[in-house]
């Protein structure tokens, strides 16, 4: 029921379009990196996938944060606005039902975007490199890779939107945090395991490390962790306000 | 109403906002890997640089690539949602104030934010180099007006910048997408930065303003001279052009 409802609450937000928009362009940075770069790649061999994923995914992972931030922020300003948030604690609907609702939608949006880009990094693959089959199962893991990476961002950043009342806070935040995990070097391994950070592994090289599994596990245990904090935080609010 | 009033009545509107939190915090962050990794600096990778003019120029590099376009993104916002909470915007209407002069107003508290945002920029590098100076035992600190030039042209760099941002929202009334489209537009800069048509994307120019001073210090790396003549024409035809749209379209989707 309540996922329904929070459905209905984006409607005329725009939340939808500008995630596909997003994904569209995040989509077309492989297309746009082999039209500039094609003469020089041509006597590559190797994975294309892997290739193309290496030299655009941190611009796609960058994007997919940024628009969840904005996701999250407008998620949190339709209840905000107009003392919305207010009049919903007067209503028999849980916070944590409402919390965990957002999630769900934000987690699935997310998922669209990772697999668009995906799709049109395999696309662009077999477009200029014709060479190779399609190997559907691997470009399955990595878009289920990719998308739990990037959950403990996504459950963070709805966190900190919740907490804040005025959109632009949360925004402000959200962008400092990206900025902050951008500039610091990425091949430092416990850094890499941070929200805002983990998105920016890509599964080849992690398959390389041998880390996949390592990975996913710590997104998995800090998304479980921060959901639970953030059930801790709406029952301390509470008592506060 | 004289225009300096209305600018300082949009100054008046941010008093509460914790605005100069927001712009400090990049600011500070940018230099915590800075000092953290400073005897990097020393690490040239066979690019003819002086360490110190490295240890400025990587600083600044995530500034200009990232933190200054977010910073308009974030501002425009601020200035927008404080209009439209409460409907603020539509009581504007209602009085003596042209639309177009408040948009304007708007854009120079917008540069002055920016402005702020600079000079704190240039007082969190000395205070990291002084840092950094004392940590590896090697003076990093350039003299400043080698700094302020340089901070100088990457600031005159980001004005079209700004003249876009605030047509962009002006335009999309919707929060999500004007952010969303502000922030998705930073992205592709680094990509555009090594084409042939980085001049028509007002995004990438602080960026290429530090790659030149970076190619000036460092031969080969990148373009030594700023390339005037495409830019200066297409910047002036873009900043004319966003200021004229968006003070002609501001509040029109509230006047409606």
């Amino acid at each position: 029921m309540s996922l329904g409802i929070e459905l209905k609450k984006l409607k005329r937000t725009g939340y939808f379009p500008a995630f596909l928009a997003g994904g569209l362009v995040a989509a077309a940075f492989p297309a746009i990196y082999m039209g500039v770069k094609a003469e020089t790649l041509a006597p590559f061999s190797g994975n294309p996938v892997q290739l193309l994923m290496t030299a655009t995914w941190q611009m796609s992972a960058m994007l997919n944060m940024l628009i969840s931030i904005c996701g999250a922020c407008m998620m949190y300003h339709t209840e905000y606005a107009n003392n919305g948030m207010q009049k919903m604690l007067a209503l028999p609907v849980r916070q944590n039902a409402v919390f965990f609702g957002k999630f769900v939608i934000a987690a699935a949006a997310l998922a669209l975007m990772t697999i668009m880009e995906i799709a049109a990094l395999a696309g662009c693959a077999q477009y200029w490199f014709t060479k190779n089959a399609l190997d559907v199962p691997e470009l399955l893991k990595t878009a289920g890779f990719q998308i739990i990476a990037a959950l403990p961002t996504v459950m963070l950043m709805l966190i900190i939107a919740s907490a804040c009342k005025n959109m632009w806070v949360s925004l402000g935040i959200g962008v400092i945090l990206v900025f902050t995990f951008s500039i610091f070097p990425q091949d430092n391994a416990l850094l890499s395991l941070f929200p805002f950070s983990s998105p920016y592994q890509i599964f080849y090289d992690a398959a390389e490390k041998e880390i996949v599994f390592r990975h996913l596990s710590v997104c998995i245990v800090q998304t479980a962790v921060l959901a639970m904090a953030e059930v801790l935080y709406l029952k301390m609010r509470r008592c506060f306000e | 109403m004289s225009f300096l009033a209305l600018v300082r009545v949009e100054q008046k509107k941010l008093r509460r906002s914790k605005i100069f939190l927001i712009l400090l915090i990049p600011v500070i962050m940018m230099w915590i890997p800075g000092i953290i990794n400073a005897g990097m600096s020393f690490d040239l990778r066979e690019i003819p640089i002086t360490p110190e003019k490295n240890f400025f120029i990587q600083g600044f590099m995530g500034m200009v690539w990232f933190m200054i376009p977010a910073s308009l993104v974030i501002c425009t916002v601020l200035q927008n949602q404080t209009e439209r909470s409460n409907k603020g915007l539509i009581k504007m209407l209602s009085l003596p104030v042209g639309t177009g002069r408040l948009c304007l107003a708007k854009f120079i508290v917008l540069l002055m934010l920016t402005a702020f945002q600079m000079v704190m920029s240039i007082g969190a590098y000395y205070v990291c180099a002084a840092i950094a100076t004392a940590v590896q035992d090697y003076n990093f600190i350039l003299e400043p007006l080698y700094v302020c030039k340089i901070v100088c042209s990457i600031y005159a760099a980001a004005i079209p910048m700004a003249a876009v941002y605030l047509a962009i929202s002006v335009l999309i009334s919707s929060p999500v997408f004007s952010v969303g489209t502000g922030l998705a537009s930073i992205v592709p800069s680094v990509f555009l930065i090594n084409t042939k048509l980085w001049f028509i994307y007002p995004m990438s120019y602080p960026f290429y303003v530090l790659m030149t001073a970076y190619g000036k210090a460092a031969k080969g790396v990148y373009e030594t001279e700023i390339a005037w003549l495409p830019w200066l024409p297409a910047a002036a035809v873009i900043t004319i052009l966003a200021l004229a749209i968006s003070c002609a379209r501001y509040g029109a989707s509230e006047a409606r």
